[in-house]
């Protein structure tokens, strides 16, 4: 009788146990922005793009050609400023919110990232048998919101010289128009190189990551992907409550598309 | 008795067809043009006209009903058509728009001429003149014809254009006084001709460079290939038709000038020459507004794209350039044309462009064989768990 109580009474802690653990990866802020970022970043590429399609593909258009061309400056410049609206927040955010600080102090460069780059680069060519363990952000992330950071203040600095164009001289806008058209098509690229195969074509992840919706991954995915970070939870109370979110917690998942699949 | 009265008859019918061919005649002379030199007898007929020489197809038929309503509906054919004294015609001289054509100028009751126009058009850049503009190619510029080639229909367009049922209606009130209504319509064309463009910006475009892209015309005048316009946001807002979007006459022949008047930019009347610039970019009281606020930091710039000159200028002041004979008037020209100031903003953006492009191809590379070499990482490691 002794037995059947202890093994219930096991069954019922491994019940509470097993309640899945997510661990938080972007909150709610944070999710917003990117949500309104990656929205002003498509409708500026497309609009912008647009004065550089060539003619017989322009001609397409017809009739409404120049309607066309009036409403792709005004998206333009609406999704331009929401973008500059959103990186000014994102400051703000940085400095004065304390997940904001907290993501600074994580996402500051700091010369083991050159550590774990090596030592990344070594596992890919098969000198090293194990990759190194990543922290919260490593090297991957801290490049790309590098590139994002430079990329997003020089676009709106050449954008508001070049709406604002009859105060500089043309030298000015000359290098202005230069450095937005570069940019823009480094920008693209990138994104398609860099941001796509991470979210949408890396295995496992394929066809898309839903963490930019949820914000969340699961603890195997954690224990993967950022074992350091983990072992920081795992060792710190204050850092368990802010990162992991319980499953009865959890509200509704999204599923269909989303959901991902035997992960 | 009887044979009276068939005369009676005889002579009615007679009556009858008189007054019936007199006003046939009359209704068919206010339609078509009054031909007193009586050309149309042979250049009526549609399939009149011959080979030359070069083998063109030369067409000397005249439809009388088209050629009424053109602009020159009112003249003689001799009036421009000078000589035509022998048949067939074996002492024929090209037409000179700038003679004088018997028409009275309405405000100065002089002879109507072309001269005033001609006369500027010979001292501008497109003209030439043995002795106040001489030029070295004459065969490339362009006659009067080749820009004002008057097709039989050109679609109205702008302004009054826009709206054919407009034209009608106003027409219509025209004709209430005007009762003549093949001189209304002349009339009402004169003056609202001068309140249209015939072109739309793409086409006066087309027209331009239809020589002025032409590399190797260009290069015997000292002129490099005017594809540096199409490197311009202007010419995106033409491409896309964009209302007031800045075309070739825009900004060289703005309000003030002529476009028969076009000079070369060191010019000082020349709406490009930098003491006129401001003026030029802001075109205050013209149709198009464009940069009501320009500045003259701003309007003394580049406008169009750097060309071949600016290269020629940078690589070591034109000097490398010199053995080319085909650009040595590009050359001698450049000289002229650009300031050190200009070839030192070309060399600037030149190198962001290059730094630009180095940055692109380096930064791409990397991501691509940095992904590559993860995925194929991240397959093995998925296998081996």
């Amino acid at each position: 009788m002794s037995e059947e109580l202890v093994i219930s009474a096991s069954k019922l802690d491994e019940k509470a146990n097993d309640r899945k653990r997510y661990f938080i990866r972007l909150n709610f802020n944070e999710r917003v922005q990117h949500m309104i970022f990656l929205i002003c970043f498509i409708v500026l590429a497309i609009t912008g793009f647009m004065i550089k399609l060539p003619e017989d593909i322009v001609s397409k258009f017809g009739e409404a050609k120049d309607v066309v061309f009036y409403y792709r400056g005004i998206l333009h410049r609406i999704a331009g400023v929401v973008m500059i609206l959103v990186s000014l927040y994102h400051v703000f955010y940085l400095l004065f919110k304390p997940a904001g600080r907290r993501w600074l102090v994580d996402m500051i460069p700091k010369f083991k990232d050159l550590h774990v780059m090596v030592g990344t680069m070594l596992y890919y060519v098969r000198v090293k048998e194990k990759p190194p363990e990543y922290d919260r952000f490593y090297y991957k992330q801290k490049l790309e919101y590098g590139a994002l950071i430079a990329g997003a203040t020089l676009m709106s600095i050449t954008g508001l010289l070049l709406w604002t164009e009859e105060m500089w001289p043309k030298f000015v806008l000359d290098i202005a128009i230069i450095v937005h058209g570069m940019e823009a098509i480094l920008a693209c690229l990138a994104i398609m190189v860099w941001h796509m195969y991470e979210v949408h074509l890396k295995p496992r992840k394929f066809p898309i990551d839903n963490m930019w919706i949820t914000g969340v991954i699961d603890e195997e995915e954690m224990m993967e992907e950022f074992p350091l970070h983990y072992q920081k939870i795992m060792a710190d109370p204050n850092l368990q409550k802010i990162f992991i979110q319980q499953e009865d917690e959890e509200v509704e998942r999204p599923r269909g598309i989303f959901a991902r699949g035997s992960q | 008795m009887r044979f009276q009265g068939l005369m009676i008859i005889k002579s009615c019918m007679l009556a009858a067809i008189l007054v019936m061919l007199h006003f046939g005649v009359a209704q068919a002379q206010s339609e078509v043009l009054t031909d007193t030199e009586n050309c149309l007898l042979c250049h009526r007929y549609p399939n009149m006209g011959r080979y030359d020489k070069s083998g063109n197809k030369k067409i000397y038929y005249i439809n009388d009903k088209l050629f009424a309503v053109s602009v020159h509906g009112k003249l003689r054919c001799k009036s421009c058509h000078v000589g035509l004294d022998e048949i067939p015609h074996s002492n024929v001289k090209k037409v000179d728009c700038s003679s004088k054509c018997h028409i009275k100028e309405p405000s100065t009751g002089k002879e109507f001429s072309h001269e005033n126009m001609v006369n500027k058009y010979r001292a501008s850049v497109h003209g030439v003149d043995a002795e106040i503009n001489p030029k070295r190619n004459p065969e490339d510029l362009p006659t009067c014809k080749y820009c004002h080639d008057n097709p039989m229909y050109r679609p109205p367009r702008d302004i009054w254009g826009k709206s054919e049922a407009l034209s009608n209606e106003t027409l219509a009130r025209c004709l209430g006084c005007h009762t003549e209504s093949q001189w209304a319509e002349r009339f009402y064309s004169h003056f609202t001709h001068r309140m249209r463009k015939r072109r739309s910006q793409a086409e006066v475009v087309k027209l331009c460079t239809s020589c002025h892209e032409d590399k190797e015309k260009m290069a015997r005048h000292g002129l490099e290939s005017i594809q540096t316009y199409k490197d311009t946001f202007h010419w995106t807002q033409v491409q896309y038709g964009v209302e007031d979007a800045p075309d070739c006459i825009s900004c060289h022949v703005p309000l003030g000038y002529s476009a028969h008047d076009i000079r070369p930019r060191t010019d000082r009347i020349s709406p490009i020459n930098m003491a006129n610039r401001v003026k030029t970019c802001s075109n205050p009281g013209g149709m198009q507004s464009c940069h009501p606020g320009a500045t003259p930091e701003f309007a003394t710039g580049r406008v169009h794209a750097y060309g071949m000159k600016a290269q020629i200028m940078a690589a070591n002041n034109g000097k490398n350039f010199l053995q080319d004979q085909d650009i040595t008037l590009v050359v001698e020209r450049a000289e002229k044309d650009f300031s050190p100031e200009e070839v030192f903003h070309y060399k600037i953006l030149k190198l962001i462009r290059l730094f630009y492009k180095l940055l692109i191809a380096s930064i791409i590379s990397f991501m691509l064989v940095h992904q590559v070499l993860d995925y194929m990482a991240s397959r093995r490691h998925h296998k081996s768990h």
